[in-house]
Parts: C-alpha cells; structure tokens; sequence
C-alpha cells in the first residue's frame, strides 16, 4: 500500500491516571471527509487537538504526507479548524475576521481583499465584510470561522462538533452546505461530532470512537449493515439485542440459545467464539417482520404482543419473547396485522439470515 | 495558545520571571521591617549587626504610644458598629426598596470612595472648626464613617441582592412579623456581608491618615497620626515594631476574612 | 404572595437610608460645597483665586509633578500589572493563589507602615543604594527619596494591586480557544500577542488604567513622605495652603480642579466602560 495522505499512527494521550486515547490508528485519504463519531470523553476531541497542536501525544506519531507534523508549533502547521464554541475575534469585524490568516501571513492589499471577498462568497455571506461578529447569529458566525478557516487555502481542515450550538433546522441548513464546501474545495475534513445522523449525513468515512479507542472505521452504510462490535450496533441505528449464549459455532455462524432453550440458527457471527460463551442477537427493528407463522430456517422467534401505540407512519408493538426479554417491533401504516393486532396476541418475529448478528459478549 | 500555560513555551518562563519580581517587589518592604524591628542598630543597618527586642520594650513603655493606639481601637471599634447598622439600612433602602432615583442614591452613597480624601479632609477640617469638633472622639469618629460607609453598602447591598425576598415572605407566612422575619432570617443569611462589612469598616478606620492628621489634637491621636507625626521627625526602629504589629494585625484579619468566605461558600 | 405582602411591608425603603442621607449631607455634601464656595469668596468674591493657580509658575509646576508623577505610576503599572494578570490567569492554581496572598497582603498592610519602608529602603545609606554601590554598579549613592523618583516607586508599590486585580478579571473571561483559533489562523505567539490579546484585554487595561491615574492625582501621604517639600503634588499643596498659610481661598481652588478632574475623568470611566463591582 503507498503512504496514505494522512496518518494517525498509534496516538496515545494520557491526562494523569486518565487515558484519553489509546493506540489510535487511522489512515486518511487525501480529499476524504472523515468523521470522528463518538460519545463525549471518547477521546475523539483530544485526537483532533492533538492533530491541531493544542495537546502533545504522551505516544505515537501523526504523519501529512509520511512527514512528521508532531514538532510543527500550531501556527506553523497550515490547518484550518471551526471550533465548538464561537470563536471569532471580538473585537474585529467579519472581514477582518477572515482576512486575519492573510494579514499574519503579510499578503499584499489586493490579494488579501479578493481572497477574502471569495471566502466570504463560498459561506454565501457576501457584503457582511463590516458586520461586527456580535450582531450575528451563531449560525452566521460559525459560517465567518468556516469562511476563515479557509481563506488559506489549508490542506486539512478540522471541525470540533461545529454545529451543536445551533438548532435543528439551522444545522441541517449548514451540514448541507459544508458538503457543497467541501465538494467545490476538495479540502480534507476531519470532522468530530456525537450525532449519527449528522454524521452519516456528511461523511465519506466515520470512524467510532468509544474508551479512547476507534471501535471501527468505514463508510456509513458499512457500519449499519456489518456492525463490528455491539458498541457500534448500537450507536448507529436503532437495534435490539436479546442475551443468549452460542449453542454451535460453524465458521462465521452460530446458533443461539437462549434462557428457556428456545434456539435460532445460521447467525453471522462477529469475533471468535465458542459453543456455550455467553452472547447476544441483534437485530434491526425494521428487518423484523411479524408474521403469524415461524420463519424458515430458524430465523424467527416467538412473541407475545404487550402493547400498540399508533405512531402514525407506523404502529409500535412492544413484545416480549418466550423466556421474557422485551423487544419493540415496526408494522409500517398499511401492513394488513397492523389493523387486527392485540394485546396477548401470540405471533412470530421473523428476520432474513443477512439482518441478525451475533456478537460475543466480552 | 497564549491562554495555554503549558504551550506557552520560553514565554512561559518570561511571564513567570515578571511574576516571581513582582511578587519579591511586593514582599520585600513587609519582610524588610520587620527584620528592622528585631535589629540592634538605631541607624537602620541592613543586614542589622544583632538582634534585640528594645524597640518593642521602648513601644510599649511609652505611654503616647499606647494612648494612640487605644484611641484607634475605640475610634475604629465604634466606627464598625455604626458602619455596619448604618450600612444595612442604607443596603435594604437601595436593594428592597421600591421608590424612584436608587441608581443615584447609590452613586451617592458611593461618592465619598471616589473623591480623593484630601477634599473630604479639607472639608471637613473647614466644618468642625467652626463646629469646635477637632480633636474630639466624635469629630474622628465622623471622619472616619464618611470614608467606610461606602464600603459596608457594597459589601452587603452586595449580599443582600445574592437573597431571595421570597424565604422571608416565606417566614413571614409561617407567622413570624415583618420585623421578626428580617432579624430571624435575613440577617443569619447575609451575616457573611455583614462580617466582611464590619472587618473592612474597622481596618479603614484603623488604617486611615489623611482624615486623622487634620482632625488629630495634641490630646488625642490615633495611632496613623503617631507614625506620621514620628515619622516627619526621625526614621526610628521603633516605627519598624509599631509596623510590624500592623502586619501582623493585618494577617489575622485577613485570615478571619478568608475564614468567612469560606464559611460562606460551604 | 409578595404581591399581597410586599406593599403592607416593604413601603418605599427611602425612610431606612435618612439617617445615612442626613450624615452624607451635613458632614460630607453641605462642607465639601462651603469649602469649593471659599475659593470664589476669600479674601475677596471673584476668580483671583483661580487666576493665581494658572498664572504661577509655583502652582504650575504642581499641577505638572502631579500629572507626570501620575502619569509615570500609570504607565509603569500598566506595564507590570499586564503581564502578572495574564499568568496569574493561567498559571497552575496553587502558584497563582500563593501569589495573589501576598497581592492582598500589600494591599492590606498599613499605608504608613509601607511608605516608612520605603522611606528607609531608598535613603543614602538604605539597603538598595548599598547594594547597588556593592555590586560596582553606582560611586555615589543615588539620591531616591525627596524627589519625584521616591513617589513614584511608593506610589507604583500601592497601586499594582489595584489594577493587576481587574486586569485579572478581564483576562479571565477571554476564551481560550480564541488564542487557539489565531494560532491556528497562523499567528505567531507575537502577533497573536498584539493583535488578539491585547485588544481584547484593551478595555481593562484603560479602565484600571483610568483608576490608577485618578487615584494618584489626588494622593497625599506617599507624595508628602517621599517627595519632600520641593517636589509638591497637589494634594499637599491643598493640605499646605489651608493648613500652614491658612489661605482658605487658595485651598478651596485646588480642591475645587481636583475635584473636577477626577470627577470628569470618572465620568469617562462609566461611560465608556461598564462599571464594575470592587474587587477587594
């Protein structure tokens, strides 16, 4: 394999007794947007920091085209980065604002105002040149830190949760720019955020961080489909899980049995395991389908209906399996049992091979 | 990063060099009295040949001395009294009060903080004069309320506006009068404000020259008015111990001011 | 419940401030305006006063070693008080709260009992002309006290509190990640330095700034202790002329630009600056 643009090679940082990322390894393409996807203290803000100069690695080392960038000062490294909080400079106006990487950088007059007249362009915030930053909305002013963060035309750009000040609307509005962006530029993005779905959103790739550690990286549809550990299952999508344990293991299949002897078979399996560890099914809610007859194969379980609640594009059943866990199951509007389902009913939840995954519990 | 202690680099020893100067250019003169007061040379040495206890023995066997320093402590202690009543009024008029003109009344409450005290001294010496009220316990006295009163109004206006109104309606409910109410809960409540208003009444009282050198008789002085007048004479050790008991005063009263924050805080 | 109980209790709260008000008029307002009234009344009605303040060359040197001797004290504690607040407001929390002990400290310790170390610190044969005449850097010793450079030293020693305590504020309150975003942007330490930092501590500086150079205009005690009698600032001439020469009129004229300097330069205080709560 040829050198990858950018490389997080075995970034550890500890705080005191606290690990904040442990052995992170990551590979970026060169124009790829990539996004760091992962609860609060999942150490994905302190690897991003550490790529920003902010923080020095306790190990490990970050790489831009096989060169070190560790002992470049921050100012030195040519980044660009859109904060979390508003960061513009109080006392400067919009233009300034974005023509402050340029001035630092003692670019000549003309230059520095058709720069930043096309920044200012790409943000769509043409003509706020003289606005003060706080007679603008926070919307308006993370779009000024993208505008200035870009000015320089830096080969990296970073992102720390950039949009979680702002309301739903608004950043759905900015998500969809920030694509546009980054189509026109090119730019590599390394954007970090704790929302799925602005994630699935916006990337080209997401890694899941989870402990200080990246749990899996690949493309959206990659992670809901092939969920490589019940960390990942369960942060993207929603997913039921049902503990059990695996009855046989064949390859990357198992059966499952569960408290009362109930089994189902032919479940790909993730991690090694043998028959008798203790493991959990999982399943998507809306590859679940509710049939009055078990399925082939062994991919069905039965249920007893607990409750309906009308949702309005579908029906919610809460049910409860034979040996009594609880499991929620979809029936879109329309479904010919939504209409005749009710409570105590005895019926079967079945699922195509492909959909369920085992994961050994650890 | 210049708001990052750590990414800050050579700067960071730059900065830390400025602090340790600093915090020396503050030291330097407390610690340098007091080494003069225990020092054996009546010319001031420095590092003093030997050391003796003589200039306290010679403090405290003179009488003006101590006649001044009790007249400050009588002065001051019934400066804090007064202060402190007069200040809590003043606080629950301004914070509770519902009339027109607070914000001025304020700033005038504030005024006599702001003008140089030479003014007010001016003033004042103009005033009791006619008043025959120079070299009197209640000429100091007065002085010396003027320059205080502003800080016991921030000091529990400030405490007073940190409570809710709504816990003595709340006693008031329960059964307790108006009256009752204020003195049950109100003032345990901002007994904080209270306390640090009293401390800082007494050290300016304690402290003040500029007012005590004009009101000051040759029968009455406070003990500011005792160094002053000493030290236009000769820059005597003896003055070194007087200080050095003021340092020491000062230390435990700010010991005793942290004490209450910290009460307050818990 | 306030609604029923507050107008029955509360009242309008001015009566509980009249006896404060009556003190402040009789012993503060009513003197202070009699004083100001004697400076257009003594020895005769008119400005004569007035005209003999600006005309001397006595009075006018006063006003000029009360500016410069203010103006230096400003500056130089400007210059020293910037660069302690902004460690202090970030260096590590046990460092910075043994250093602000000893801030309170000065601060707090009798005024006299410092100026009298200084008056003996700085004397011919105090401790820092020896030390200087020791280490071969001086022949003579300098002459330190009785003159503007003794006041000025006493005075920039009881003022650094007083602005290091509200720049610490001001610099408290500035994001860092704003610091981070510029170095990002590329901003060497330097420019970062001069172009985000200090504007943005620029209200604080000015507004601390303000106070120490009123303060200083109207000092009485370090100026008369260490200055002696040749280098007058204008508080002791006030305290001179109505003291020693009993010229009630005179003194009343002083006091009177005294008081309308600081009281103007306090106007521009709180209109261009917010007021804010003392730090002590």
């Amino acid at each position: 394999m040829t050198t990858p643009y950018l490389h997080i090679n075995g970034i550890r940082k500890v705080f005191g007794e606290v690990v904040a990322t442990d052995h992170v390894e990551l590979s970026i393409a060169e124009g790829e947007f990539m996004t760091f996807l992962g609860p609060s203290g999942s150490g994905k803000s302190t690897t991003l920091y550490i790529l920003a100069g902010f923080q020095d690695p306790s190990a490990g080392d970050i790489t831009i085209r096989g060169k070190s960038i560790l002992s470049t000062p921050s100012h030195k490294r040519n980044i660009g980065m859109v904060f979390q909080r508003y960061t513009l400079f109080p006392h400067l106006s919009v233009g300034e604002n974005v023509a402050f990487p340029l001035r630092v950088r003692r670019m000549g007059k003309s230059e520095v105002d058709a720069r930043v007249k096309r920044a200012l362009k790409l943000v769509r915030l043409e003509g706020f040149e003289d606005r003060m930053p706080a007679k603008m909305s926070g919307g308006q002013q993370q779009r000024v830190a993208l505008a200035r963060a870009l000015v320089y035309d830096p080969p990296v750009l970073l992102m720390d949760e950039p949009l979680s000040a702002l309301d739903k609307k608004l950043r759905e509005e900015i998500q969809f720019e920030i694509r546009r962006i980054h189509q026109e530029t090119g730019v590599t993005i390394l954007y970090v955020t704790h929302d799925q779905e602005e994630a699935l959103r916006l990337s080209d790739r997401i890694a899941i961080f989870n402990k200080g550690k990246i749990e899996q990286v690949g493309t959206g549809p990659e992670l809901y489909a092939n969920p490589a550990t019940h960390f990942v299952a369960d942060f993207i999508g929603d997913s039921a899980f049902l503990a059990g344990e695996l009855a046989s293991v064949s390859g990357e299949r198992a059966a499952l049995r569960f408290a009362d002897g109930t089994t189902v078979a032919a479940v790909p399996l993730h991690g090694s395991g043998r028959a008798g560890q203790a493991a959990e099914l999982m399943l998507r809610p809306e590859r679940i389908e509710l049939a009055t007859e078990p399925g082939p194969e062994g991919a069905s379980l039965p249920v007893t209906v607990e409750d309906m609640t009308f949702l309005g594009n579908n029906t919610t059943l809460a049910a409860r399996t034979p040996w009594g866990a609880a499991l929620s199951v979809r029936l879109n509007f329309g479904h010919p049992l939504a209409a005749n389902v009710a409570r105590g009913d005895r019926l079967h939840i079945r699922w195509s091979p492909e959909a369920a995954h085992a994961f050994v519990r650890g | 990063m210049l708001l990052d202690f750590h990414k800050l680099g050579a700067w960071k020893w730059l900065l830390s060099g400025i602090c340790a100067l600093m915090t020396l250019f503050l030291l330097m003169p407390i610690l340098f009295i007091i080494a003069l007061s225990f020092g054996d040379s009546r010319w001031l040495i420095f590092p003093p040949p030997g050391w003796t206890l003589k200039w306290y023995e010679e403090l405290f066997a003179d009488p003006r001395w101590i006649g001044a320093a009790l007249t400050s402590a009588k002065i001051a202690t019934i400066v804090m009294v007064l202060s402190v009543a007069l200040g809590l009024l003043v606080s629950l008029a301004l914070v509770r009060g519902k009339f027109r003109g607070r914000a001025v009344l304020r700033a005038f409450f504030l005024t006599p903080m702001v003008l140089p005290v030479i003014i007010v001294a001016v003033a004042l010496y103009a005033a009791f004069l006619r008043l025959g009220l120079n070299g009197t316990l209640v000429g100091f006295v007065i002085a010396h309320l003027i320059v205080a009163l502003p800080f016991s109004v921030i000091t529990i206006s400030g405490a007073l506006e940190t409570f809710d109104p709504a816990i003595e309606d709340a006693a008031i409910l329960c059964g307790a009068s108006p009256w009752e109410a204020r003195f049950r809960v109100t003032l345990p409540a901002i007994s904080h404000g209270l306390f640090s208003a009293a401390i800082f009444s007494f050290l300016i009282s304690w402290d003040e020259v500029v007012l005590a050198i004009f009101m000051a008789s040759p029968g009455l002085q406070t003990l500011p008015v005792k160094v002053w007048t000493t030290l236009r004479q000769d820059l005597t050790p003896v003055i070194a111990a007087a200080s050095t008991l003021l340092v020491v005063l000062t230390v435990l009263l700010m010991i005793v001011a942290a004490l209450i924050r910290k009460g307050k805080s818990r | 419940m306030s609604i029923t109980l507050a107008p029955k209790r509360r009242g309008s709260g001015l009566g509980l401030a009249m006896p404060a008000i009556l003190l402040l008029l009789a012993f503060f307002v009513v003197p202070v305006a009699l004083l100001l009234l004697r400076s257009v009344t003594e020895p005769e009605p008119g400005l004569h006063n007035y005209r003999t303040l600006i005309g001397s060359a006595t009075y006018a040197k006063v006003f000029f070693n009360t500016f410069f001797v203010a103006g230096v004290v400003t500056l130089v504690t400007v210059l020293v008080a910037f660069p302690v607040a902004w460690a202090l407001a970030i260096m590590p929390q046990r460092w910075a709260s043994v250093i602000f002990a000893v801030i309170l400290l000065s601060m707090w310790t009798n005024l006299l009992a410092r100026t009298y170390a200084w008056m003996v610190l700085l004397q011919q044969t105090g401790l820092i002309n020896r030390s200087l005449m020791a280490l071969g850097i001086i022949d003579q010793p300098l002459q330190l006290t009785n003159n503007l450079i003794g006041v000025t030293i006493g005075m920039v020693y009881i003022m650094l509190p007083f602005m290091i305590l509200p720049l610490l504020g001001v610099i408290r309150k500035i994001d860092p990640a704003i610091l981070q975003a510029a170095a990002l942007c590329g901003a060497s330490k330097g420019q970062a330095l001069f172009r985000v930092l200090l504007p943005l501590a620029a209200p604080g500086i000015a507004s601390g700034g303000l106070m120490v150079f009123v303060m200083s205009l109207g000092y009485f005690v370090t100026p008369a202790l260490l200055g002696g009698t040749a280098n007058m600032m204008l508080a002791e001439m006030i305290a001179q002329q109505v003291q020693s020469l009993v010229n009630w009129g005179m003194g009343g004229a002083a006091a009177f630009i005294l008081l309308i300097v600081t009281l103007g330069l306090y106007a521009v205080q709180l209109r261009f600056f917010e007021p804010k709560p003392e730090v002590r």
